[in-house]
């Protein structure tokens, strides 16, 4: 299922994994970069990036030309991703978790045994906002306005098994229902863990 | 004649003489002008018809199309000559101005390198914060020939872009064809390049990267010379500088564009 990932041809470049010192050529560099752990995160269902173990994947390391991109330029990036365009960023396309624990749970640990500030953070290659305006697409379209789903469902359920946010991350897909609860399209129920929508 | 004339008599005579050998020579050039313009207008014809009995090749085949401009410059025809003041206009038909390429080939040509132009300048734009707004015929012919969206590809040759680059020209946009070593680029930004940063782009060419002791050594430069043309090229955005070596080296980004996108 997994195909390998078709990397784009300034990664095969030496140069790509040096910070670029002239500012026109340093943009251009974050922007391709954004746009590779974009594209990337996608390719694998993958939501949020913690450093330490991205530097480490083919991702940030080029075996080939022993090449890699360190932690504290891959911090540099990701904090371009999550500036706005207006701020000179890459769009708001990443946001760094507060205190994400070490591991993929979601346990919350302090900071001295998880990674720390600015170690993981969510990549959006769709936006809250964007995957909110999937999930209404898919509730009008299967005539399904008005009628109760547990998150569970919309994640796991048969019903979702072709669309984009199927096996989506809890955490994400919260975040895009409260996006519509907040448009006012959707209420969220129940306790953690048990969560229920209902759409209008 | 040959008989000099005595007396007074022999002035008139001489006069007369010079005048019909006058007469003569503009008989003559009349005749051979207008024999000449016959030639040409027959030979404008034959072209004329050659255009338009293979209009279609022209257009679709690139090799085909720079082999007949390229006549059509030996004998002095600029086929975009007059693109530039009547633009579309050209459509009305033969001799009422117009493009060469539009009044034999009809509105479709002027169209053609209108379309190839308008690539060129978006790819500069595009790529320029990656190039520093330098950028290989070769290149750019790859990826306007590719065209981004589905079906849009053109069929283009080298000549074609440069055509259509000098279409440009008159537009002052700034954009011209520079020489480095055996490459041709298209510059975008009006600066031009000094001879030792022609020189290095020229060594990154053949040797796909280069470091300061590599310029020493093959150029027998000194180190601040060579310093100082590398800062520059930098600072243009024109080479890129890996420093993860035991030595920094600087890559023209050139190569990332061959055939991405």
């Amino acid at each position: 299922m997994t195909l390998p990932f078709p990397f784009p041809r300034e990664h095969n470049w030496p140069p790509f994994f040096t910070p670029q010192p002239n500012t026109t050529t340093r943009q251009d560099q974050l922007r391709k970069w954004s746009d590779l752990i974009q594209s990337w995160c996608r390719h694998h269902r993958q939501y949020r990036l913690s450093l330490i173990e991205a530097v480490e994947s083919p991702l940030f390391f080029n075996a080939t030309l022993r090449k890699r991109l360190d932690i504290r330029e891959a911090r540099a990036v990701v904090d371009w991703m999550t500036k706005s365009e207006e701020e000179g960023g890459g769009g708001r396309r990443a946001e760094w978790i507060p205190d994400a624990g070490g591991g993929l749970s979601s346990g919350v640990m302090g900071s001295a045994q998880g990674q720390g500030p600015r170690a993981v953070a969510w990549i959006w290659w769709k936006r809250p906002e964007e995957w909110a305006d999937l999930l209404v697409e898919w509730v009008e379209g299967t005539g399904q306005r008005g009628s109760v789903l547990t998150v569970y469902e919309l994640i796991q359920g048969e019903g979702t098994a072709s669309q984009e946010f199927h096996g989506m991350d809890t955490d994400v897909m919260l975040r895009s229902l409260n996006v519509l609860v907040k448009r006012g399209k959707a209420q969220i129920f129940g306790g953690e863990g048990q969560e229920g929508v209902k759409f209008f | 004649m040959s008989r000099r004339g005595v007396g007074l008599g022999a002035f008139t005579n001489r006069t007369q003489t010079s005048q019909s050998y006058a007469t003569h020579g503009a008989n003559l050039r009349s005749t051979h002008t207008a024999s000449l313009q016959t030639q040409l207008s027959v030979f404008q014809s034959l072209l004329h018809t050659f255009a338009l009995e293979h209009s279609s090749t022209i257009k679709s085949d690139p090799t085909f199309r720079a082999e007949f401009a390229r006549m059509c410059n030996t004998i002095g025809v600029d086929p975009l000559a007059a693109s530039n003041i009547k633009g579309k206009n050209g459509r009305r038909g033969l001799g009422e101005g117009g493009s060469f390429w539009t009044q034999i080939l009809g509105g479709d040509m002027n169209d053609f390198y209108f379309e190839v132009a308008t690539r060129v300048v978006d790819l500069c734009r595009e790529t320029r914060s990656e190039n520093g707004g330098l950028i290989g015929v070769e290149e750019c012919r790859k990826r306007v020939g590719k065209g981004k969206a589905i079906g849009s590809g053109l069929e283009v040759s080298d000549d074609d872009i440069l055509r259509a680059v000098r279409s440009l020209e008159p537009l002052g946009s700034g954009f011209s064809i520079v020489n480095v070593g055996s490459k041709q680029y298209i510059r975008s930004v009006p600066k031009e390049l000094n001879t030792d940063q022609a020189t290095v782009l020229e060594a990154i060419q053949v040797l796909g990267f280069v470091s300061v002791s590599m310029l020493r050594l093959n150029l027998k430069w000194e180190k601040a010379r060579a310093q100082t043309v590398i800062d520059d090229l930098l600072a243009d955005g024109l080479v890129w500088v890996d420093a993860q070596g035991p030595e920094k080296e600087y890559w023209s980004p050139q190569n990332l564009l061959d055939d991405s996108g």
